[in-house]
């Protein structure tokens, strides 16, 4: 048996339905693991460095709950997307920290535009490794490419169609591994939509069209999400009522990215950084506050 | 008979309790510690104010704020249940209505608030950790040896403070100790602390926002004549202290639940109600939730903690 284990942290929120579909088109059994829970949490945790973030610690977590449950590990390494888009350092080094610490193989593939390695030659690549043939690969990938683009766009047209609500909105400015994870974001949107907030997400926007409005707030940052963050909130400045940046401790951009921005925009927000050691209590009384404002300045 | 509100802050520290009249007049007040245990330091706190209390009057508005708002909310039978920033901002609002800045320093969270035209447009509250807030000031005091409540004196008869640290409470012991084992005098060291205090709030919380006057300075560490000092010079404005900056939240959810008043009277007898929670954790799923269940008068009255909503 060739079974793929797939960790549900950082990458798998970009890719998952490329990801899914592909295995499905080609045929390859892969185990997802789980939605976050305390047990992860805490495995992730006990096998991650003190200084890792926590979007690490929670990747690392998932890794340990796959590892004995899968043949293959997906991890891939992702550097630049050209044109000054770096991303993290952490996307660079998750392959070599994971494949230092278990023993299964990993199923690899590098994003680096910059030296003309992009997506299709990695999961072509995978698709040999896994001892398909070409055509199948080619026709995986063309489906698989084209269920992802479908859905990006109809997950961005929605996004943009919020703005324009009559609710009082919010922009989340946050990285989706943060956003949609269970033990990070989830409760604090969940709080937010059970009060009738419209939510707004800065992933969810076409990159092509906000990447380059970033520079109006700086030219210096060279990190390709947060520079999506950020020019999302440019494009959405005028037509929401606040801004609430969600960062996990201590995530290197999102405190340059995200304090910049803080000091040039004239909306109220509220910057939440999430630890594995906060409750709720505290969280809540920040939220409620800012909504409370926010509905003061609506009326 | 005439009508009053009672309004309850429960804060990390202190619990402050105020009744007020129609008119917003303070009718009774009440300054106690909390000791970790809100539920005991509420049952002391309406029983002095029910003492204050001239006859006449009823009580026809219950709230609460402060961080065991929610607890404190169930064990009072709270028409208003709301957190501190909207407290203090209305409280202050009704007394200064030009407001337009609101320093607050808690015992352990600080914020800053900005007000325009009455309505709150941005605030900031601290982070992640405690730096700069009451507990450090009180902490840095037993380890000088004082009782914090004569650091505002100490600081005002230093002409030279010592730089201390702004950034982090760990990073500012060690300096502090340093400091005082260098031979700087008390008074300097003391100094030193109040500016850090006021350095670390205004880099941590303050965030390059544009503080505009007038300035109200609220919460536990205003009493601090040294801090209050240091934000006079670093902000170069003036910086109002109110007499009853301590009770400002009480009389702000006080305000609101005159605001929000159902036309129940309330009791201030609470010696007959039996209230106790208990804690245990779910082992339904992996996320093994820290539950809290709330019994008022043995009928289970709410529960919270859970990720799923189970209970």
């Amino acid at each position: 048996m060739n079974k793929v284990g797939i960790p549900r942290g950082i990458f798998y929120y970009y890719y998952k339905d490329i990801w899914t579909n592909f295995f499905d088109a080609l045929d390859v059994p892969y185990i997802i693991s789980p939605k976050t829970n305390k047990k992860i949490m805490k495995l992730g945790v006990k096998h991650s460095n003190d200084e890792m973030c926590l979007s690490m610690k929670v990747y690392m977590g998932h890794l340990f709950y796959l590892k004995d449950k899968c043949d293959y590990l997906l991890v891939p390494r992702i550097d630049n997307f050209k044109c000054n888009n770096q991303t993290c350092t952490n996307f660079l080094a998750l392959y070599d920290i994971v494949s230092n610490v278990v023993d299964n193989p990993i199923l690899n593939y590098n994003i680096d535009l910059e030296k003309n390695k992009n997506l299709k030659k990695g999961l072509y690549d995978i698709g040999f490794k896994l001892g398909k043939s070409k055509k199948e690969i080619k026709k995986a990938y063309k489906y698989a490419l084209k269920e992802y683009k479908d859905r990006r766009k109809a997950g961005i047209k929605k996004n943009i169609k919020n703005l324009e609500s009559e609710k009082i909105k919010i922009l989340i400015v946050s990285h989706p591994y943060n956003t949609y994870d269970e033990m990070i974001g989830a409760d604090i949107i969940k709080y937010l939509e059970s009060n009738d907030i419209k939510l707004i997400y800065s992933d969810k926007f076409s990159s092509k069209e906000v990447n380059k409005l970033s520079l109006k707030y700086s030219k210096d940052i060279y990190f390709k999400y947060n520079k999506d963050n950020i020019g999302a909130l440019k494009y959405s400045e005028d037509k929401i009522d606040g801004v609430i940046f969600l960062s996990s401790f201590p995530c290197g951009p999102d405190s340059i990215a995200n304090e910049l921005v803080m000091r040039k925009i004239n909306l109220p927000y509220l910057n939440l950084i999430v630890d594995d050691s906060s409750g709720f209590a505290g969280m809540e009384t920040r939220l409620e506050s800012f909504i409370d404002m926010l509905g003061e300045r609506h009326e | 008979m005439k009508d009053c509100y009672l309004g309850v802050d429960i804060g990390s520290i202190s619990t402050k309790g105020v009744i007020i009249d129609d008119n917003n007049n303070i009718i009774a007040e009440e300054y106690i510690w909390t000791e970790a245990s809100p539920v005991e330091a509420v049952r002391k706190l309406v029983k002095i104010l029910d003492e204050k209390l001239p006859s006449g009057y009823v009580v026809k508005g219950i709230g609460t704020t402060g961080s065991a708002r929610k607890l404190i909310g169930l064990l009072l039978k709270a028409n208003v249940v709301k957190n501190e920033i909207t407290a203090h901002a209305i409280g202050t609002v009704t007394f200064y209505p030009d407001v337009r800045t609101i320093l607050e320093i808690g015992g352990q969270d600080s914020k800053i608030i900005l007000i325009k035209n009455g309505i709150i447009t941005n605030y900031a509250m601290n982070t992640l950790c405690a730096a700069g807030t009451g507990a450090f000031l009180s902490s840095q005091a037993k380890r000088l040896g004082l009782d914090v409540k004569d650091f505002g004196e100490y600081a005002l008869k230093s002409d030279n403070p010592v730089k201390i640290a702004a950034r982090c409470t760990v990073f500012a012991e060690s300096d502090l100790v340093h400091k005082a084992q260098a031979g700087y005098e008390k008074k300097d060291i003391i100094a030193g602390l109040c500016k850090s205090v006021v350095m670390n709030y205004l880099n941590n919380v303050g965030k390059g926002k544009k503080i505009v006057g007038p300035i109200i300075f609220q919460g536990g560490v205003s009493k601090n004549k040294g801090v209050i000092k240091y934000f006079e010079e670093i902000l170069g404005q003036k910086v109002i202290v109110p007499e009853n900056s301590h009770l400002m939240g009480a009389i702000g959810i006080a305000i609101l639940a005159r605001k929000n008043k159902t036309g129940h009277t309330y009791s201030l007898e609470l010696e007959d109600t039996e209230f106790h929670t208990k804690g245990f954790e779910c082992n339904r799923c992996a996320n093994n939730c820290e539950l809290l269940k709330i019994y008022r008068n043995n009928k289970i009255v709410d529960s919270w903690g859970s990720k799923c909503g189970k209970y």
